[in-house]
């Protein structure tokens, strides 16, 4: 299992960071203002490692304080030592630490990317033992709960579109026209407005947002311009589509027993691309974008183990590819992770997360849709077809990041049942985020 | 990788445990950067090191500022102050290794970066 859950974390988290690490070099991300508080609120002269620092972007934010930044991804860490913090590479599950030496740690968007409990739990208790008595560990964590979208289960594969936040790299189908909303700003994709309807691509609203890991979750979501208006012939709408709308849509819900499964079939667990078999694609249950020549997906029941999100009911936009009717979210919680947790009802709300209702391009392979566990031998009807040129194109530009969401009081739970030596001094959600302050005991 | 770094850097070889501490340093480029004397900071840095691992990294660097121990009243020392403002944060290994004292097992450190990621069968879990 533990294998398996390193060789999954491999594949869906380091590697996709070391690749996409090049398109964050100028990315301004802004840090979380409680997390930038907690720092602040620390003694002068304390010890601080930053657990998980992706490109720096809390290092240097107390300068009374000494903090070094350790993370996974080379890439990444160059990144910020060229900022001129002091940083190294490692791995939170063997923190090359002597005991208690920090008197503060952050894991800020972290060990959501560990893909069993027992990882997770030794991710916490590391960084237990290198923090001195009386020291204080904060976590924060990707939320289950979410308020403009709702994840069906804890275990996910999140696409992130290289396509979408790299101006660097051009696709050739696409003319200036359609390329994805206004890329005004080289190198700051997330910010940039859509020129036709005002919406960001990826995250415009990333300065509340909850940055995974620093950089973020790119679910690469885009905005309605691209897709409708100049009557584009259907492969190049294909095309642009199954560069926005339809990577968002691949997400493979994944958990232990999934894992334990295919361990024991003995299958190899990781696929190189998605378009492999066992890449799930979001069904369509509705079909409210007419596409002209191209028919409505098959609707498919809610119940379906891949649907990863569900669109909360809001209001229908011609122009934009949603599933009307979703369960609503439980309220109660703030904003989106990477998304709008501010705005009322901000633009990826609309963004069809929910829905697939693309047509059927002329030609094209079928993307086989394999439900995810105890049934992946099914090959349910309603397929995405996909013409080869695009689903290369696809291969070569989405990126599949692993994330555990958790539950309300799950973060709390993990340490109140297994990590004695921390006590838990204020918790709550920040952000489509679950977050915690701990300290550690023993103080004399 | 400045010495302070170093001082927190333990070996975390399956079956090692505190032997692991220190890491033998060995440097082919080291730089001197200027970093703004802060009294205060460093007096409170000062408790926190592990002072024998300090003078072995600083010997290897030919360094030879670093008293054997913290005088009484170094706080207010300046003097020492700032020779352990300039041992601990302004020399920079840019290029060298660090070696687990126990297993010998050598971790890299490039352009200023020290890489301390074990192979599977190395690691503890």
């Amino acid at each position: 299992m533990d294998q398996e859950a390193a060789q999954l974390e491999k594949q869906h988290v380091h590697d996709v960071y070391e690749s996409t690490a090049p398109f964050f070099s100028d990315l301004q991300s802004k840090a979380w203002p409680r997390v930038r508080q907690f720092l602040q609120e620390q003694r002068p002269g304390s010890l601080v490692a930053d657990i998980g620092c992706g490109t720096g972007k809390y290092l240097k934010v107390n300068s009374q304080v000494h903090t070094l930044g350790c993370d996974h991804c080379g890439p990444l860490v160059e990144i910020a030592r060229n900022r001129g913090c002091e940083v190294m590479v490692c791995d939170n599950l063997n923190l090359p630490f002597r005991d208690q030496g920090f008197d503060t740690i952050i894991s800020i968007g972290v060990i959501h990317h560990f893909s069993t409990k027992q990882r997770r739990i030794r991710a916490i208790k590391e960084m237990a033992r290198v923090l001195a008595p009386g020291g204080q560990l904060m976590i924060y964590v990707w939320a289950m709960e979410q308020k403009h979208r709702h994840f069906e289960r804890q275990d996910v594969l999140v696409p992130w579109n290289r396509a979408l936040c790299s101006p660097a790299f051009p696709e050739p189908s696409q003319s200036g026209r359609t390329r994805q909303g206004g890329h005004a700003e080289r190198n700051h994709p997330y910010h940039s407005p859509c020129s036709e309807c005002s919406y960001s691509v990826c995250f415009k609203e990333r300065g509340d947002s909850k940055q995974s890991h620093n950089t973020g979750h790119y679910m690469a979501r885009t905005c309605c311009a691209n897709i409708s208006k100049e009557g584009e012939e259907e492969n190049r709408f294909y095309n642009t589509l199954g560069k926005s709308f339809r990577s968002w849509f691949f997400s493979r819900s994944l958990d232990e027993s999934f894992l334990r499964k295919q361990v024991d079939r003995g299958r190899p667990l990781s696929n190189p691309g998605w378009a492999d078999n066992t890449v799930s694609v979001q069904p369509s249950r509705h079909s409210s974008l007419d596409l002209g020549r191209c028919e409505p997906m098959s609707t498919q029941g809610q119940t379906l183990d891949e649907e990863v999100f569900e669109e909360p009911a809001t209001q229908t936009n011609v122009q934009r590819l949603r599933a009307p009717g979703a369960q609503n979210h439980r309220g109660g919680h703030r904003g989106g992770t990477g998304g709008n947790g501010e705005g009322p009802g901000g633009p990826e709300s609309r963004v069809g997360a929910g829905s697939l209702e693309e047509g059927h391009p002329p030609a094209g392979t079928r993307l086989r849709k394999s439900s995810t566990a105890g049934s992946t031998e099914s090959i349910p009807e309603g397929t995405i077809p996909v013409a080869p040129r695009q689903r290369e194109a696809l291969d070569a530009s989405s990126f599949m990041r692993y994330y555990h969401v958790f539950r309300e009081g799950e973060l709390c739970g993990l340490l109140t049942e297994h990590v004695a030596e921390l006590r838990i001094l204020s918790a709550g959600n920040d952000h489509g985020n679950w977050c915690l302050i701990a300290e550690k005991r023993g103080t004399d | 990788m400045k010495l302070l770094t170093h001082n927190l850097l333990s070996s975390h070889v399956r079956g090692v445990g505190p032997r692991g501490f220190p890491l033998r340093l060995q440097a082919s480029e080291v730089r001197v950067n200027p970093v703004e004397f802060n009294p205060d900071f460093v007096a409170r840095m000062i408790p926190k090191v592990e002072w024998s691992a300090l003078l072995e990294a600083a010997e290897t660097l030919h360094l030879t500022e670093v008293p054997s121990a913290p005088a009484e009243g170094y706080e207010r020392d300046e003097e020492f102050l700032r020779k352990m403002h300039h041992v601990l944060l302004e020399v920079d290994v840019l290029e060298g290794t660090l070696q687990c004292p126990e297993s010998g097992r050598l971790f890299p450190i490039s352009r200023g970066i020290p890489n301390m990621l074990l192979n599977d069968e190395e690691t503890e879990t």
